[in-house]
């Protein structure tokens, strides 16, 4: 083996080195990131390829009276919506006359874009799973993700086409909230469980109840207000301790959801542009 | 290199990375094979004296955006990978398959212990490896490989 092999082997050792410590330590690679996703983009695809026959297996082979029933429950679930989105419609425009009298500034209501799971992480120390939508669809870090029932979490890396998404049931994730019935604000935290949430900080005086549903307060500047995160489970007030122990279960179900929301929310998560701020000065 | 064996390692390279990205259940994920490694020990042992080290730099990069691992720390594990496969090449051609499968055991786990004194030296987030299972997998897979990938030569007249 020649000496220059050696040198070569060991300048590539420290320059990745040096780009692991980088990567660790400054957002610039991201750069470096999206570009490879280009590369590895055909191989994702055909990999999902069995699974999404799969699926067509499972729905052309669905009978027609499975269907009719689909169809029936499914119709019967629209009406109910739509009699509560009415009834949403004529509260929202009661809070919008609200807060003109209290010359608040008004809400505009959030744009989402569907996507699905198509796969999860197998580490059992963090909870993220991956999504088919990414740069190419308007997705950007810090974009929050909703299922059906509630907040899911937030995405923290994205490719060309998939991205990241990091759950609030992570243990390096916190949320904050607030409760649903009287406003208490806490911090909910990950536990790396995908079934609890833990609330930080609430002193054993606070009006937090079993049942009582948590809400995002939208204080963080990330996530939009107003969306369920998790209801409170078990309270407990330990004698000689000066905050109280409170997990919540997550609203949304982060074991089994398949389709989940991406939110295009005002004043969430991204930062404009330099030449948006200018302008505005 | 002619036209067919560049096709080949283009194909070879593309599966791998399909491997690497076909969803599975939890269970079964611990116990992936590290196919891209699979793949560079192949290249390496057939043509060492074309894929040498500058092929640690792209596949490692690709591989450290598919598992979303720290950009340079599957550059680092397979640049060391390629290295001692460069010093064991000629013995490898000798030994059987039992010998073969054994090295290529060691390899992986090398691989896995590198990757974690890599991440806990330069940040504070320790990844949790399976030292094991992916190095008893891969082991079990390689003579399969090597057959497979042996049969394909001959049948292209490339060997």
């Amino acid at each position: 083996m020649p000496t220059f092999q050696r040198q070569r082997v060991l300048g590539i050792v420290v320059l990745a080195l040096a780009l692991m410590w980088l990567d660790s330590h400054a957002p610039w690679l991201q750069s470096v990131r999206y570009i490879t996703g280009y590369l590895l983009a055909p191989a994702q695809q055909v990999a999902l390829v069995p699974s999404a026959i799969g699926n067509w297996f499972g729905e052309s082979a669905a009978s027609r009276q499975e269907l009719t029933n689909e169809n029936k429950q499914l119709t019967a679930r629209n009406l109910v919506l739509e009699l509560r989105a009415q009834r949403l419609a004529a509260l929202e425009a009661e809070n919008i006359e609200l807060r003109e009298l209290l010359s608040a500034s008004e809400q505009v209501d959030d744009r989402v874009l569907v996507t699905a799971v198509v796969a999860v992480d197998p580490d059992p120390f963090s909870q993220q799973i991956l999504i088919n939508k990414g740069g190419e669809d308007g997705v950007f870090i810090g974009q929050p993700v909703l299922d059906a029932y509630g907040l899911l979490g937030q995405v923290i890396d994205v490719m060309p086409y998939s991205a990241r998404v990091l759950m609030i049931a992570d243990s390096n994730h916190a949320i904050p909230v607030q409760v649903n019935r009287n406003g208490v604000r806490a911090i909910a935290v990950g536990t790396g469980a995908l079934d609890e949430l833990e609330l930080i900080y609430v002193p054993n005086t606070a009006d937090i109840i079993k049942g009582d549903l948590l809400v995002s307060s939208g204080l963080g500047g990330r996530y939009p207000r107003g969306y369920p995160v998790a209801t409170v489970t078990k309270v407990e007030n330990i004698p000689g301790k000066s905050f109280a122990a409170v997990t919540a279960e997550p609203s949304a179900h982060l074991d089994r959801s398949r389709h989940l929301l991406l939110v295009f929310s005002h004043g969430s998560g991204q930062v404009p542009p330099g030449g948006l701020w200018q302008g505005k000065e | 290199m002619n036209i067919r064996a560049l096709i080949l390692v283009a194909t070879g390279m593309f599966l791998v990375f399909v491997l690497e990205h076909l969803p599975m259940p939890d269970i079964l994920l611990w116990l992936q094979p590290a196919w891209v490694l699979l793949l560079v020990t192949l290249l390496v042992l057939h043509a060492p004296h074309i894929f040498g080290l500058w092929l640690a730099v792209p596949l490692g990069l690709m591989l450290d955006v598919e598992h979303n691992s720290l950009l340079g720390m599957h550059v680092l594990t397979l640049a060391v990978h390629i290295f001692v496969l460069q010093l064991l090449y000629r013995r490898m051609a000798m030994f059987n398959f039992l010998q073969q499968t054994a090295v290529v055991f060691l390899l992986v786990v090398l691989q896995q212990l590198l990757s974690y004194w890599a991440v806990a030296l330069v940040s504070e987030n320790m990844v949790p490896v399976s030292l094991w299972t992916p190095a008893l997998t891969s082991a079990l897979v390689w003579p399969w490989v090597y057959a497979l990938t042996h049969m394909a030569l001959a049948r292209l007249h490339l060997s």
